[in-house]
């Protein structure tokens, strides 16, 4: 219905818009988000034909060509084919004349002579957008801020549009306000294509079926609303979606390094984007469709930057089967197990510290053969005990400069130049007197900073933590957190934190891996798998995660409520059960509270069960 | 000869025997333990035949890389001037002097293993017959300087153990480590002044007084009379390194857990002190004692030329003083042979205290 | 952990007494030319002199002056001491270390020969070689080296081997260090303390067996040894001259093998973590 081509906007000599590709068909709401300053409103208006500024390109609505369009003509699409809700709700509405008669207006101007059939058309959309009929002779200055829009709202559907452009609808309402604006505007969807421009990431998700990104006046991923959400794949996407608050992602909040320029040659994101390589400033990327996305990156997206597979045995005992996990770029993955599970042999064994019977490991996506010098520039990893891991007989400045001493860069200046940086990076100060202090004179606190330091000294991508932070009081654990979540926002360091803690791993990870007897046994996004479990053994650790109440209050049979520790016997009475543990079978069905026969028979895959994995034959829904 | 016993400890440790018991203990199938364990007594039983291949192969060619004739530079010049040509004519056939190398190094072995030692010049009779009239006194004097070593180094070092600091503790310290500074000749030479010169109240030299014929318990008063003296420098010198080990093995034993828990169960302070941390404090004692035996011998060799006990020691001295090489070489094949099978002994013995051990062996 | 070896060592009774012991031994030796006038094997005076202003120790049976023999005693004491302990830790470092790096089966033959050698008893070795080989100095260092060098092995060998699973090593390896780097950056320093300690200890054997051999008449004929002077004075113990020829002798190397003791106790009661002062028992 509306086709958007190579549209470029300026005003002021200042391209907005660049370059930008859209389609709307009836029945789609789509929304533009972004931060403020990308040019959404900037799109929004140029469609109208509302914009102050040259645009190039066409704006192909119903195969005639918006921006061609004598204004006469545009004059007569506006409002009735097309038509726009403008973000300022205070100045939106004319101050002097009533609502109703607003609305009329706005039916009367498209030739309609019959006052009588538009006042009852003002007033039957005035009642269908919920606006009290006891208000319909109000001025807006009595009106509170929903009600306004409602109005407003009212204003532009009340001729049927094709498309409505909604710039922000929602902003600077309250949350209750804004669910009834929104109940209100999904009315209207079956027969008004949308095109709504929001920062506000929630009434996107909740209004639209499909999203485009749009930054520094390109559109850098589009896709179906519940793909982007689930997984974005542009870096910008992700960094918004990692700053906006909600209730649904887990990971505490992270920003978007820098701030956003129109002055960038190549792809708008580049001065920011922790993934850029030297063609991301020199060419913008084009949208190319991947997948069920269209994305906008010379990189193809989000890059996945470790992608492991291995298996390792000791002796008898196989310690990690056939495990599989990728780490994407700026990413966390959590790696949850309990003791014993191979967590610790997993991060030995992507580091070559132990030789895994098998194994297969992307880096970039070439395939490591040999751990030489460059792997370890790329992969860096912080071990458990920050004062036992520093050398008892270096001291923070030969500590830190260590790697580079291996990897023979630069000279003496240049090194302690070097550390100075790093050591001021992780928060540590970087004077003669620090440096040269040794291990036992550091708190756990500041030994694993240096410990953090030294292995950003080579600027590595990814950070394997194995449990770095629990041999640290929780103060100084989470500033200790809070920092590696820094470095992950300003250097886009991708971080596999290995743990036992799922309480933690909820706070720092996006993707969740849960590790059981050397194999994955579930596998997504953190929030997800937080909020619906699906394998048994899952349930049972987030059964006992760590909780400040008493968890015997809870009602029985509710999240985190009390349940007897060992009872497996009693939970599935009558089941024939092989007399002793078997290597064949599920590695969890003695323990399992919803085994079945088949669990002590065959050992289940893992499966995808989109956006994650389980293995697991009977996964529990709730 | 180790000071605190800590050396010995990261020594015993890395022993085979402990390291392959480790891994055996993580395989959970019985079947595989015994496997495992049998594989492992041979292992240490390898240990000693490499061990005495290798004394035995030197024996063989470190007089033979000498230049000149195999039969002179074996037996010596002087040995030579005293031997019929007949006898040399026996000897390079008995042991295939005039063959290459193997066979002569075949026939070696071979005439070993009949127990020929080869033939004392000086005593002009074969070496082991005259090994065997010494052998005797000097497993008399090193055995009991071994038992009596040990046991007052570990009763000592018990008591300084668990009373560290204490003025006991600081006495007995410095008073073991004193002595060990003197060597064991010099220590001999000591007793033998103050009590044998001095104080007259010990016979100078000998095993037994000569002519005596006494029998019977005067036989065995006699006997002790002659060896008090050496067996006292020897155990005054070689307490030290079971001392020492005892002590430092005590007190790191007195902070582990077990003990703590044995407070806590009531047991009388003796009771914790030998049953709880002392058999646990013997497992390096024992070890060691293999080691300390090697050393023991060659104490008793030095002592007992200083007492003229007659031993291997001053079979040895004599030997190499009138350049017997035959006789010298035989005794000090079998004294090492000694030293190896009471090593061996040990080896056996050890599971017997540690069932750590014990499991797996 | 972090300890400051030296100054546990120097700080302890048994260390003081023994650097201040191997101390006086080794001026004696470095400043025997300026401790006396007369040469070791020059004959000063009649045979079996009493002690006097111009012999300190008096002479022996040939006329030689004792205070002298004794000062150039304590240098061969000292060179097969050291020497061996240099030549035997070398061997000991080579084979351990290269052991623990390398694994496999060169570990274990060299352990297996380790523990071969180790159940030989040196001495009688070494009387058995030095009698056909006449030894002078420098063979007799090498050959006791050649005995004393196994235990040691041994010991670098488990320590390497505990060090390399040490997180700082594991940390540099995920540098992408190489086994050298690790071998001389990581390991050899943290051997330092427990190097010191073999050394001290095979000194200490090295000297105690240099002085049975001589004793045994097993030596270089050319040198001065304690061990000979006190097997030649001991032919004369019904002499008066016992106390001032065998006793002073018998007690400088006493000394000497002291010196070294208290050293190295000392240094294994730092090394050994539980033994050491502040991981003292309250209680006790």
């Amino acid at each position: 219905m509306l086709t958007i081509k190579n549209l470029k906007a300026s005003y002021n000599g200042l391209q907005i818009l660049k370059d930008i590709n859209l389609n709307l068909e009836k029945g789609q709401v789509l929304s533009i988000i972004g931060e403020s300053g990308t040019g959404k409103t900037t799109l929004g208006r140029a469609v109208m034909g509302l914009l102050e500024g040259s645009c190039t390109g066409e704006i192909l609505f119903k195969g005639k060509n918006l921006l061609t369009c004598p204004e006469e003509e545009l004059r007569r699409i506006r409002g009735r084919e097309i038509a726009m809700v403008f973000q300022n709700v205070e100045d939106g509405l004319h101050p002097l004349y009533s609502i109703i008669y607003q609305v009329m207006e706005a039916v009367l101007v498209h030739g309609l002579k019959d006052k009588k059939a538009a006042e009852e058309r003002a007033c039957e959309v005035l009642e269908l957008v919920g606006l009290d009929n006891r208000r319909f002779l109000a001025y807006p200055h009595q009106l509170s801020g929903g009600e306004k829009q409602r109005a407003l709202i009212a204003l532009a559907v009340v001729n049927n549009p094709d498309i409505l452009i909604l710039d922000e609808p929602t902003a600077s309402l309250d949350a209750l306000t804004k669910a009834e604006i929104i109940a209100v505007l999904k009315r209207f969807t079956r027969e008004t294509a949308f095109l709504v421009i929001t920062h506000d990431i929630s009434t996107a998700a909740d209004l639209s079926t499909h999203m485009a990104v749009l930054y520094g006046g390109r559109i850098v991923e589009q896709g179906a609303t519940g793909d982007v959400l689930a997984g974005p794949r542009h870096p910008y996407t992700r960094g918004l979606l990692r700053s906006y608050p909600n209730m649904s992602t887990t990971k505490d909040l992270q920003g978007i390094p820098g701030r956003m320029s129109h002055h960038v040659e190549g792809c708008p994101f580049h001065p920011r984007c922790t993934q850029r390589i030297q063609i991301c400033a020199a060419e913008a990327p084009l949208p190319v469709v991947e997948g069920n996305r269209l994305i906008a990156c010379h990189r193809g997206g989000i890059v996945p930057l470790l992608e492991v597979r291995c298996s390792k045995s000791f002796g008898p005992l196989k310690v990690l089967q056939d495990v599989e996990c990728v780490l994407h770029e700026g990413e966390t993955l959590a790696l949850i197990g309990e003791s014993g599970s191979g967590k610790t042999t997993l991060a030995k064994t992507i580091m070559g510290l132990l030789k895994a019977d098998e194994e297969e490991i992307r880096l970039e996506g070439k395939k490591v053969t040999r751990r030489t010098i460059d792997f370890y520039q790329r992969v860096q990893m912080i071990f458990q005990n920050p004062g036992e891991s520093i050398s008892h007989r270096m001291n923070v400045l030969q500590a830190v400069k260590e790697p580079l001493d291996i990897h023979k860069t630069g000279n003496e200046e240049e090194k302690l130049e070097r550390v100075r940086q790093v050591l001021n990076e992780v928060e540590l100060p970087g004077d003669d007197d620090f440096l040269k202090k040794y291990p036992h004179h550091l708190s756990g606190g500041e030994a694993q900073r240096v410990a953090i330091a030294r292995a950003l000294v080579l600027n590595p991508k990814i950070l394997i933590a194995d449990e770095s932070t629990s041999a640290l009081d929780a103060s100084v654990q989470a500033k200790i957190l809070k920092l590696m979540m820094n470095l992950q926002e300003k250097r886009g360091l991708s971080i596999l934190f290995i743990t036992h803690d799922l309480a933690l791993a909820r706070k720092i990870s996006d993707r969740l891996a849960v590790l059981l007897k050397g194999r994955i046994v579930e596998e997504g996004p953190t929030s997800e798998i937080i909020y619906h479990p699906l394998h048994p053994y899952t349930r049972a650790l987030l059964d006992y995660a760590p909780l400040l109440e008493d968890r015997s209050v809870r009602p029985a049979g509710s999240r985190w409520a009390r349940r007897a520790c060992d009872n497996s016997l009693q939970a599935a009475p009558g089941l024939k059960r092989p007399p002793s543990a078997t290597s064949k079978g599920c590695s969890y069905a003695h323990r399992c509270l919803a085994v079945k026969e088949r669990c002590f028979e065959e050992k289940p895959e893992l499966i995808a069960c989109s956006p994650r994995k389980v293995a697991c034959f009977y996964p529990q829904v709730d | 000869m180790v000071f605190t016993g800590y050396l010995n400890k990261i020594h015993i440790k890395s022993g085979y025997i402990m390291q392959e018991c480790v891994q055996a203990r993580h395989v959970p199938i019985r079947n595989k333990v015994f496997k495992k364990a049998s594989v492992l007594n041979r292992a240490s039983l390898l240990n000693y035949v490499v061990a005495l291949l290798i004394i035995l192969t030197m024996n063989f060619f470190i007089p033979r890389l000498m230049p000149g004739d195999p039969l002179q530079a074996i037996y010596g010049n002087e040995a030579l001037l005293v031997m019929t040509p007949e006898l040399q004519e026996e000897l390079i056939h008995r042991f295939s002097l005039d063959r290459p190398l193997g066979e002569q190094y075949a026939s070696y072995l071979l005439s070993l293993c009949r127990g020929d030692l080869g033939h004392s010049y000086y005593y002009n009779a074969p070496v082991l017959k005259v090994i065997s009239g010494f052998l005797p006194w000097t497993l008399l004097l090193t055995g009991l300087a071994l038992v009596i070593s040990t046991l007052v180094g570990f009763l000592l070092g018990v008591e300084s153990g668990s009373r560290r600091g204490r003025p006991l503790d600081q006495f007995l310290l410095g008073g073991i480590m004193l002595f060990s500074g003197f060597p064991d000749f010099f220590m001999g030479i000591m007793l033998l002044l103050f009590f044998g010169v001095f104080l007259s109240l010990a016979p100078l030299s000998g095993a037994l007084t000569p002519y005596a014929g006494h029998s019977g318990l005067m036989l065995v008063v006699d006997l002790l009379h002659h060896l008090v003296l050496p067996l006292a420098a020897l155990v005054l010198v070689r307490l030290t390194a079971t001392y020492l080990l005892t002590r430092n093995t005590m007190i790191t034993t007195l902070g582990e857990a077990f003990i703590l828990t044995a407070k806590a169960k009531g047991c009388p302070e003796r009771v914790i002190r030998y049953r709880h941390a002392g058999r646990n404090t013997l497992l390096p004692v024992v070890t060691a004692a293999g080691l300390q035996f090697a050393h023991l011998v060659t104490g008793t060799l030095f002592v007992e030329i200083v007492f003229s006990y007659p031993g291997l020691g001053s079979l040895l001295y004599k030997s190499l003083l009138t350049r017997d090489y035959p006789l010298m070489a035989g005794i000090l094949l079998v004294l090492t042979v000694v030293v190896l099978t009471i090593n061996l002994l040990l080896d056996i013995f050890y599971p017997k205290l540690d069932p750590r051990v014990a499991k797996c062996t | 952990m972090h300890v400051n070896y030296w100054r546990e060592v120097h700080t302890s009774g048994p260390g003081r007494i023994g650097l201040g012991l191997l101390l006086l031994v080794a001026i004696a030796a470095v400043l025997a030319p300026l401790l006396t006038s007369y040469q070791p094997a020059a004959y000063t005076g009649a045979p079996f002199m009493a002690p006097s202003a111009q012999h300190w120790l008096g002479t022996n049976d040939v006329g030689q002056d004792i205070w002298t023999r004794l000062l150039y005693g304590a240098r061969t004491s000292l060179a097969v001491g050291g020497g061996v302990a240099l030549l035997s830790l070398c061997l000991s470092v080579m084979v351990g270390c290269s052991s623990a790096l390398l694994g496999g089966l060169y570990d274990r033959l060299m352990m297996r020969l380790v523990d071969a050698l180790i159940v030989i008893p040196p001495v009688i070795v070494a009387i058995l070689a030095a009698a056909y080989l006449r030894p002078n100095t420098v063979l007799l260092i090498v050959l006791l080296s050649l005995f004393l060098w196994p235990g040691g092995a041994r010991v670098v060998r488990a320590q390497t081997l505990s060090l390399k699973e040490r997180m700082p090593v594991y940390a540099a390896r995920t540098f992408g260090a190489g086994q050298l780097h690790l071998l001389f950056n990581h390991i050899i320093p943290d051997l330092g303390p427990i190097l010191i300690a073999l050394m001290i200890q095979d000194a200490r054997r090295a000297v105690f067996m240099e002085a049975g051999l001589s004793f045994l008449g097993i030596c270089d004929p050319t040198v001065v040894s304690w061990g000979k002077m006190m097997q030649h004075a001991l032919k004369f113990v019904y002499l008066d001259v016992w106390r001032w020829w065998l006793l002073p002798t018998g007690f400088a190397l006493s000394l000497t093998v002291m010196g070294f003791t208290f050293t190295g106790f000392a240094l294994e009661t730092a090394l050994n973590p539980r033994l050491r002062k502040e991981a003292g028992h309250a209680d006790n």
